[in-house]
């Protein structure tokens, strides 16, 4: 099977450009990474915090190019699932629900014509209608993820969100993201939890300080991960 | 209980299965051997003694046993249950499957034997046929998910790691997660090279930033007149009245300088800093960088249409009313339009850079208004320098304004559709830098 996206040797180097008082230092978030993104499979990507989840997250996506290596994209659309994308708190849930619609690529008509979708999904009845500054951070959480559910990149990236809000929404949607992971979606979930990606994923890779190290089942990486932390401790 | 009630056969035969559970087995001989005694009529009795034997090992004692209760109680499903158990141990699994069946005919509303029938494709090790087993347990028990965690089993067997996943997470979820319909709208490119879609959002976009904004303050839309108008008084109050500067209708002098400007100055103030505040936007959705200032150019710029329309009424009602010349106020508005957007844009592209540019827009602004000639007429500065004054386009621009409200003239239409050509190229030059800056910018701010 061709892969929709591959990765290989992937580094990346920020600046950390000072002032005319301090010399400039570079610091690689990413050194080399390397793997294939096949579709329809639920990747799992597994790493500490600071391993450079997040700078591959972007390079994925396509925000940021590779200073060394080579991302190949074969022509699919990538994005983030981002909770919460341009919230105004002055504007009310559905212009809200437009508006981050509209940011994540879609046009004015596609959003408006889920919008009663969204609506339901989230559960906020006659909310939906007033400022979100008004409402709690578990109802703000509710719409950010109910208007990431009309989503459906060909490929879906994921940062730790499984479930958000209350009890009751949370399970909701911590079944939506589940189901997703399950369909014919292509998935790349990012996470440092060992469950997720054992329960979840197809296959799974470990990113340790900027480096791809295994590759393979999710049951053989986590070993791997295992041995990495004892020998490091 | 059995004390209570010694004539009730329950009491006896839970006892002894209780036993039974328990690994007490001479004390569920016992019970049972009153229970044989007492109520031989009840099909529990025998059902359990034939438990009790196969697990003494007493073969050839269950045997019977069955053998005589089968012919009794045919109608029993327990009975045959365990008959099947028994067929299995004696390795005949066609007769397990027959004695099986029968406990389905029985009682086709109970979960054990449809357990059995699966548990025992999964014994003689026909996955496939036990997965399908397992699905007709979860269809015809939806609310007992007895069965997940073995189909997943026989899922793994068959070497498919994925069902074998997705059953225990039904066990979990339910069997929504088997939905296999995940998508009303696949096969979206990236739609975002739609040149439509761009401008509509630009302009969605700036209309609901001036939503939010208005419905911040108790004045909302007021302000939009309110607060140039206030702008207004504090000049009109420093030159007219203290200074007491230019005379006679110094104040449409004045105001036809000021609101141009004024669109000049609050566009490329607001948008100057666009692209570092709409950041997390670009490293989430990884939206272009141009949109940020576009999106402040038009936010900024439609607030100012009712200032500009009341600069029209406030000119008409001072006794300059319109006349043919008032449609040159058409290609000189488009003209600075033009040179805003330039403007704005190329000042919103260089600080993501050089932040330090940040602090002298102000300045630079203030600076460039005192040589638009807001304040007095180009006309009174020396004549050699005239033509150097006007090179800046805000002081070209302004002329053009009170030659077609004060003067009753038609503008130098020359240079301004050279000004108009000039920032037109600078417009499309700019989009071809943002377009090369594109992954560049994400990083800029990062760093």
């Amino acid at each position: 099977m061709k892969p929709v996206i591959s990765l290989q040797e992937v580094g990346i180097r920020y600046k950390r450009s000072g002032s005319i008082f301090s010399r400039k230092s570079y610091f690689d978030a990413l050194k080399s990474v390397s793997f294939d993104i096949f579709p329809g499979e639920t990747l799992g990507i597994l790493g500490k915090n600071g391993a450079g989840k997040s700078t591959l997250l972007r390079v994925i996506s396509g925000i940021i190019k590779p200073d060394s290596g080579k991302l190949i994209n074969s022509g699919a659309s990538v994005s983030l699932l981002a909770l919460q994308t341009g919230f105004d708190l002055n504007l009310n849930g559905r212009d809200n629900a437009i508006l981050s619609g509209m940011l994540q690529g879609y046009s004015r008509r596609e959003v408006e014509s889920r919008i009663d979708e969204i609506h339901d999904y989230s559960e906020l009845g006659d909310f939906f209608y007033e400022p979100i500054r008004s409402y709690s951070t578990g109802m703000r959480a509710r719409l950010g993820f109910s208007i990431t559910t009309i989503i459906c990149p060909d490929v879906l990236l994921v940062d730790e969100v499984l479930g958000v809000g209350d009890q009751h929404f949370k399970q909701k949607a911590e079944l939506t993201m589940v189901a997703k992971t399950q369909s014919q979606q292509t998935v790349v979930l990012i996470t440092h939890s060992h469950q997720q990606i054992a329960r979840l994923c197809d296959r799974a890779i470990l990113i340790d300080d900027g480096i791809s190290f295994a590759s393979g089942t999710p049951q053989e990486v986590l070993a791997t991960y295992e041995k990495r932390l004892e020998k490091n401790s | 209980m059995r004390k209570a009630y010694p004539e009730h056969p329950d009491t006896w035969l839970q006892g002894a299965k209780a036993s039974i559970e328990l690994g007490d087995l001479p004390q569920a001989g016992e019970l049972l051997q009153y229970s044989q005694q007492h109520f031989s009529s009840n099909p529990g009795t025998p059902s359990l003694a034939a438990e009790l034997a196969m697990r003494k090992g007493e073969w050839d004692t269950a045997d019977s046993i069955l053998i005589d209760a089968r012919y009794d109680f045919p109608e029993n499903m327990s009975i045959w249950l365990k008959s099947s158990e028994f067929a299995i141990h004696n390795n005949k699994p066609e007769l397990a499957l027959e004695y099986n069946t029968k406990a389905r005919q029985c009682a086709p509303e109970q979960l054990a034997p449809y357990l059995q029938y699966a548990e025992l494709a999964m014994q003689s090790g026909q996955w496939e046929l036990a997965l399908e087993r397992w699905k007709n347990v979860r269809s015809k028990f939806p609310k007992k998910p007895a069965g997940y965690h073995r189909a997943a089993e026989a899922a793994r067997q068959l070497n498919q790691p994925k069902l074998a996943r997705q059953l225990t997470l039904a066990h979990q979820y339910g069997e929504d997660v088997f939905d296999k319909s995940p998508t009303n709208n696949t096969q979206r490119k990236n739609k975002q090279n739609n040149l439509a879609q761009f401008l509509e959002l630009i302009w969605v976009n700036a209309r609901l930033n001036l939503r939010s904004e208005t419905h911040r303050n108790y004045l909302s839309y007021g302000w939009w007149v309110l607060e140039p108008l206030l702008h207004m008084v504090v000049y009109y109050v420093v030159f007219a009245l203290l200074l007491k500067r230019g005379g006679e209708n110094f104040t449409v002098f004045l105001l036809t300088g000021l609101i141009p400007w004024m669109w000049f100055m609050k566009v490329v103030g607001g948008s100057s800093n666009s692209i570092i505040a709409g950041q997390n936007l670009m490293l989430q959705v990884g939206l272009r960088p141009i949109t940020f200032p576009l999106v402040s150019i038009l936010q900024f710029s439609i607030k100012q249409i009712p200032v500009f329309l009341l600069l029209i009424s406030f000119v008409w009602l001072q006794g300059y009313s319109p006349n043919a010349n008032w449609w040159s106020l058409i290609p000189v508005i488009l003209v600075q339009a033009l040179i805003i957007i330039a403007f704005a844009c190329a000042v919103a592209a260089l600080i993501p850079f050089i932040r330090d540019l940040s602090y002298l827009v102000p300045t630079g602004l203030t600076f460039l208004m005192f040589l638009s000639g807001i304040f007095y007429d180009y006309r009174r500065i020396s004549p050699d320098w005239q033509e150097f004054f006007l090179l800046n386009p805000m002081a070209f621009l302004l002329k053009c304004y009170r030659e077609i409200f004060m003067e009753n003239t038609t503008p130098d239409m020359i240079t301004l559709s050279l000004w108009g050509i000039g920032s037109a190229m600078a417009c499309i030059l700019l989009v071809f830098i943002f377009q090369r800056l594109r992954y560049v910018y994400p990083r800029v701010v990062l760093e």
